[in-house]
């Protein structure tokens, strides 16, 4: 049995791909570095962890309690005090030029309205050029005074609600967790639809793909022939990705090794679809890549890798369904953070199944088109 | 001059007669605004929170419909058979609220009541938003709880300056704009550059008399010429399109823009120079221009948070500079107080980039 498979057109088809693929010393670094230092980038650069935010204050009170409202900011390590202002007029001033990004003024009746067990006012101004960064914080500082209420509640004693909030899974929140882990189905496809297309499109431009017609073997051994050993150097990119995520940012790795690689591989094969499908469409290398300006962003960007699907608009999200990227996205993060496994998500493993053999299936079809 | 201008009009005749470039140059830049600045938003709505109510009295339905009249919260019940735990664990919520039995007892006879949220802490960013907003409605619960005056201690009353709706596209509409003319002026310039070497007609700008400099000023005049007109379809889709409007004089902009695509073409021009061949300078267009700007530049995240070694990077990202700039004049309207730094630095950028692609050309002509 493994002779007659050996001894076959595919086989030495194979191997001649193989071949082909190793001496290309660019191919095989392409491999290895980008996914690499793409991954190490992008779980060091995309932080949207706060610290340090500059707070002006323009205290007209200048009493112990306002300077205790004061130290309650400065406690934690969200904001830190960066100057203070005579008027609010400055503080404004200061935001408007982009030297603060928030400011605090409390007013002249403030010591007296606490001493009486009045409600006090104190105004927050954030700059929310940065719409993000503005609520959270405002959450932060609505979380810092509230915690300065209830210490002062505590001798007045009414019963109150209060929150007991669990993180679960990430709960250091750690943003290089959901980056990495959207980062690589990303990777995956990214560079299978580079390598397969570079390697389908050379053979076009350089005119061997006549030379290959020539020979007995059928159009989709020449594809299958092709496309076997992209698959297997992209699997090694699964794995080399899981140890970098690993090493670098400690991600953990909670449910099953093999359902990862396996969903992963779907990915990859979305991507060497994608890559097919590109090919199909042109005659040269550097057509190839610029085709690839068309569909990689979208890709990148309609996936949930780095922002939340949550917050595109709602007639965007069912777009996203077709995005191989974002089916991964789902099923890295919750097999490695969560733990979970096929039966939960079945949905997920289906969606990427289905774009795969569509994309394989329909691009094979243009290609044998093409070729004969 | 006559050399340059002629060499200017070559380009451009050159670019309108090849389609796929050419789409690449106007089309596409059009295509990704209206797209990703749709697309990039970090302000989730109607998260999925599914809740157990344990005491099912009116008081823990107030704090439900609470949750729910939350534009970040979308209510669902969740069965008492399925573990608050495993909604989580199968994706079914980003968060679960539960209410313990005698919730309203308790708070009657005036004692402290906790409540569990559980919240998927995946996405960072998210978890946190969800975080802010659970203790913000929790506290506006608890003064509504009073019916007496309110006894709260300090108000805080929070203004939201400069974007009050806390709009991303506001944020990221400029953004993306920006992000584009990183992107496809660098692009097109490095393709010009680098089909001369590829096609070997850059043996033909050899032996005419046109010098370097003249050379590469034509190709940086005619893509700059290109990227103007991508920047007003952009700045027109961003007016019309999105509604958006600038906050203050358009003058600081107008010149920062002018350097901004100055630099970003030739920085196209130094990759062009240096990488005769097609394929390997769309690369490294690519990594400079797509790459290096989506992380370095403060596109999605500010730049102060990147860590230390690699912010020092961001300093020669062009888009890094512009981002600063279009977004003030979108939002906040500072005007020159807050804008001089970034069209100096963008001048020297732009002379750093000019400066190298000469330097690998200088010796190009034949000597007569």
């Amino acid at each position: 049995m493994l002779q007659r498979i050996l001894n076959q057109r595919l086989w030495s088809l194979f191997v001649k791909e193989f071949r082909q693929i190793r001496r290309n010393r660019r191919l095989v670094i392409m491999l290895i570095i980008p996914p690499t230092l793409n991954i190490i980038l992008f779980g060091l650069a995309l932080n949207p962890n706060f610290e340090n935010l500059r707070l002006g204050v323009v205290d007209y009170s200048s009493t112990p309690d306002s300077r205790d409202l004061v130290s309650a900011f400065t406690e934690g390590l969200v904001f830190r005090i960066d100057g203070y202002y005579s008027s609010p007029d400055d503080l404004g001033r200061a935001i408007g030029k982009g030297d603060l990004d928030a400011g605090l003024v409390i007013s002249y009746d403030f010591a007296r309205k606490r001493a009486r067990r009045e409600t006090a006012e104190v105004q927050l101004l954030v700059d929310a050029v940065n719409a993000n960064t503005a609520t959270i914080a405002g959450g932060y500082a609505t979380r810092i005074i509230a915690s300065l209420n209830q210490k002062i509640a505590i001798s007045t004693r009414r019963a109150t609600v209060t929150p007991h909030l669990t993180l679960l899974y990430n709960p250091g929140l750690k943003s290089s967790w959901f980056i990495t882990t959207g980062m690589i189905g990303l990777l995956l496809v990214l560079q299978g639809s580079v390598v397969s297309s570079a390697s389908l499109v050379r053979e076009k431009e350089l005119g061997t793909i006549e030379q290959l017609l020539m020979t007995p073997a059928g159009s989709s051994e020449l594809i299958i022939a092709k496309v076997a050993p992209i698959f297997l150097l992209l699997a090694f990119d699964i794995g080399l990705a899981l140890v970098v995520a690993r090493l670098a940012f400690g991600v953990p790795m909670r449910g099953s090794l093999v359902l990862f690689f396996l969903s992963a591989s779907l990915c990859v094969i979305c991507g060497i679809g994608l890559g097919m499908m590109i090919a199909t469409f042109t005659r040269t290398q550097q057509q190839a890549q610029l085709m690839g300006f068309f569909t990689n962003p979208p890709l990148a960007i309609l996936s949930g890798a780095t922002t939340p699907i949550e917050a595109m608009p709602a007639w965007l999200q069912p777009v996203t369904a077709i995005n191989p990227v974002k089916h991964f996205a789902v099923i890295a993060r919750s097999i490695m953070l969560k733990g979970s496994s096929a039966d939960v998500l079945y949905r997920e493993l289906l969606a990427l199944a289905v774009i795969a053999l569509v994309m394989i299936s329909v691009s094979a079809w243009r290609f044998r088109k093409q070729l004969s | 001059m006559k050399r340059i201008l002629a060499q200017v009009r070559k380009e451009l005749t050159q670019l309108v007669r090849d389609r796929l470039t050419f789409a690449l140059a106007l089309v596409l830049p059009v295509l990704l605004l209206l797209l990703l600045s749709k697309a990039t938003s970090l302000t989730v709505k109607d998260i999925p929170v599914a809740v157990q109510d344990l005491d099912k009295t009116p008081l823990s339905r107030q704090y439900i419909e609470a949750v729910g009249a939350s534009l970040s919260f979308k209510v669902s019940a969740l069965p008492q058979a399925i573990s608050p735990e495993s909604a989580l664990d199968q994706n079914l919520a980003r968060a679960t609220l539960i209410i313990p039995p005698q919730f309203e007892r308790k708070l009657e006879r005036g004692q402290n009541v906790e409540l569990q949220w559980l919240i998927d802490g995946t996405d960072a960013n998210t978890a946190n938003i969800m975080r802010g907003k659970a203790a913000a409605i929790t506290q506006s619960f608890n003064a509504q709880l009073q019916p007496a005056p309110p006894r709260v201690a300090i108000q805080p009353k929070v203004r939201y300056w400069f974007n009050p709706g806390r709009e991303d596209l506001k944020y990221f509409g400029p953004g993306v704009l920006a992000f584009g003319m990183t992107m496809f002026p660098t692009l097109l310039a490095a393709l010009a550059l680098s089909r001369e070497g590829d096609l070997k007609t850059i043996l033909q700008v050899y032996v005419s008399s046109i010098t370097a400099f003249e050379y590469l000023l034509g190709k940086v005049i005619a893509y700059t010429i290109v990227a103007w007109a991508e920047w007003i379809a952009g700045m027109i889709i961003l007016f019309a399109g999105f509604g958006l409007s600038l906050a203050g004089d358009p003058g600081p902009l107008l010149i920062t823009t002018f350097f901004y695509l100055l630099c970003t073409t030739c920085m196209g021009t130094m990759l062009g120079a240096a990488i005769p061949n097609q394929a390997a300078a769309i690369q490294a267009a690519q990594l400079s221009g797509f790459l290096t700007a989506f992380l370095l530049s403060g596109y999605i995240f500010p730049v102060e948070n990147i860590p230390q070694p690699l912010r020092f990077l961001s300093n020669f990202v062009p888009m890094r500079y512009y981002l600063d700039a279009i977004r003030d004049a979108f939002l906040r309207g500072g005007g020159w107080p807050a804008m001089w730094p970034a069209p100096i630095a963008l001048a020297l950028l732009s002379g750093l980039f000019f400066w190298r692609a000469w330097s690998v050309m200088k010796d190009m002509q034949v000597k007569a």
